[in-house]
């Protein structure tokens, strides 16, 4: 695991004092390694999203998030990118204007999100592939020397409760169901059959 | 090799028949056509090769038994038109239409519904990205059958996805069996949602028993992708490239052998590696469950044809 980006994930890691990131959306792109703190595609606009948000603020070098390549079709991972930083979340989740089809953030907490809305601008560069041109973007952005934005923020995932099923003389599968040890499932707490008639020969 | 007590539910969509107690009736296997970046252009070379994918696929439900859907994926309004006519041309049975983007998928109902082919349609899905138009859309052309996605951002484990099937979970005002009842959808076909590794990636293959437990309906799902975003398969994929293939295929056991109906397994060049390995699959449900449970299976399950 890298110092920084504790979420991993599938990236490839340059310069972490760079102040550029790069998500390339549904293409592969080679950058130069010593320009760019960290850079990797993005294929969904929920579990995706989130993972680039926690490893961005995991650096507070990176100042610049370049978004280009290919928009994966569907998911539209990166208008939906650009949606979160524009407007956020909204009370459940979902991503304000996004136009991708399921734009949750589940598990990232509020900190999280305003964090990295704020450490950030984006350069919308989708649909672009080439990387002389997403260079030249690149070297624009470095020449501002943008300042650190301050200490890296770890972000942790949001952890539900979860209740382990026991059962007495019984293989455990789920809380709501259990097998006999001929494996016929028998249902528990939903209120499906209280119990099994016997199968065929059994 | 598991049997549940509550009654499961057999459905029969446009000849094709999906459901019931495990080693009953053979697994189905959906495959996709233009998925991958060799479709993004359709023209007549990719349909040439979508033809002749198809029927690979037909051969191998002529060789081993398992029945076949053709899962088409539709990402752009341009071509959907092309991309459903092919198929429905082809084969006689069902066809999915497989369209991430809620724009779109308006679109393709109405196109579906043009042609007649509602009947033939398993609309996949039905999950809570679903939008007002779609709603509208669902309820004026009603597909046959659609496939309801247990995807829950909030909670992933099995109760998670029970509770977005039963009660929107938040996200929506119903449940989304309930809204896929409304609507008027007769046959209902569970997905339990995969997830990367790392999230919650074996609750798909708990939830298979669970929901088969809780409702009777099949059920089943795209386990696949779980490999497929395996960072560490993604980054030795060159290297590694018949494991990565022994695992995508494998992977699809792991359902099975828990009762999942249905195994949607991803590009449909895979189908002669995934038919006869699933033929497999269903030979040993078919022995488990004729031996202890007395269930028995028809002349065209794999287990009689592949003696």
């Amino acid at each position: 695991m890298y110092e920084w980006y504790p979420w991993g994930g599938e990236f490839r890691v340059g310069d972490p004092s760079s102040s550029v990131a790069v998500v390339t959306l549904g293409d592969k792109v080679q950058l130069p390694e010593e320009k760019v703190a960290i850079w990797g595609p993005l294929k969904t606009e929920n579990l995706g999203i989130e993972k680039v948000v926690a490893n961005v603020v995991s650096n507070p070098n990176i100042r610049t998030l370049v978004v280009c390549g290919r928009e994966v079709r569907g998911h539209r991972s990166g208008d939906s990118l650009l949606a979160f930083h524009r407007y956020g979340v909204d009370a459940n989740g979902r991503i304000i204007e996004a136009r991708g089809a399921v734009p949750y953030i589940e598990n990232l907490p509020e900190e999280a999100v305003e964090r990295f809305r704020d450490q950030v601008e984006i350069m919308d560069l989708i649909g672009e592939v080439d990387p002389a041109v997403i260079e030249t973007v690149i070297d624009e952005r470095l020449v501002l020397g943008l300042p650190s934005f301050g200490e890296p923020l770890i972000v942790v995932k949001i952890e539900r409760e979860r209740s382990a099923a026991v059962f007495e003389g019984a293989i455990a599968l789920h809380s709501e169901i259990m097998l006999h040890d001929d494996l016929r499932i028998v249902g528990v707490a939903s209120g499906s059959d209280a119990e099994a008639s016997s199968g065929g020969d059994a | 090799m598991l049997n549940f007590s509550k009654e499961q539910t057999r459905f029969e969509i446009a000849g094709l028949k999906i459901g019931g107690q495990p080693g009953e009736l053979p697994r189905v296997l959906f495959g996709t056509v233009f998925y991958r970046k060799q479709f993004s252009d359709v023209d007549a070379s990719a349909i040439k090769r979508v033809q002749e994918l198809v029927s690979a696929q037909e051969e191998m439900t002529g060789i081993t038994g398992v029945p076949a859907v053709v899962d088409i994926f539709i990402d752009d309004e341009d071509d959907l038109a092309t991309r459903i006519d092919t198929v429905a041309d082809m084969v006689s049975g069902p066809i999915s239409v497989d369209i991430p983007d809620p724009d779109l998928k308006v679109k393709v109902l109405e196109h579906l519904d043009a042609g007649g082919l509602l009947e033939r349609t398993i609309y996949n899905s039905i999950n809570l990205g679903l939008t007002p138009e779609e709603l509208d859309a669902l309820l004026e052309h009603t597909p046959a059958s659609a496939i309801v996605l247990a995807f829950n951002p909030k909670d992933m484990s099995t109760d998670g996805k029970i509770d977005i099937l039963e009660t929107g979970a938040g996200f929506t005002e119903k449940g989304l069996m309930e809204i896929a009842s409304d609507c008027g959808i007769k046959a209902q076909l569970l997905d339990t949602a995969a997830t990367p590794f790392e999230h919650m990636a074996a609750e798909p293959i708990r939830s298979i028993p669970v929901m088969k437990n809780r409702w009777g309906l099949p059920t089943g799902c795209a386990i696949h992708n779980t490999v497929e975003s395996w960072l560490w398969m993604k980054d030795n994929r060159k290297e590694y490239k018949e494991q990565y293939t022994i695992n995508d295929i494998g992977s699809l056991g792991l359902p099975a052998i828990m009762g999942a109906d249905y195994l949607v397994y991803g590009p449909i060049d895979n189908a002669p590696r995934a038919f006869p390995f699933i033929a497999m699959v269903d030979k040993f449900l078919a022995e488990g469950a004729s031996d202890y449970f007395g269930i028995s299976q028809d002349d065209d399950h794999p287990r009689g044809l592949m003696p």
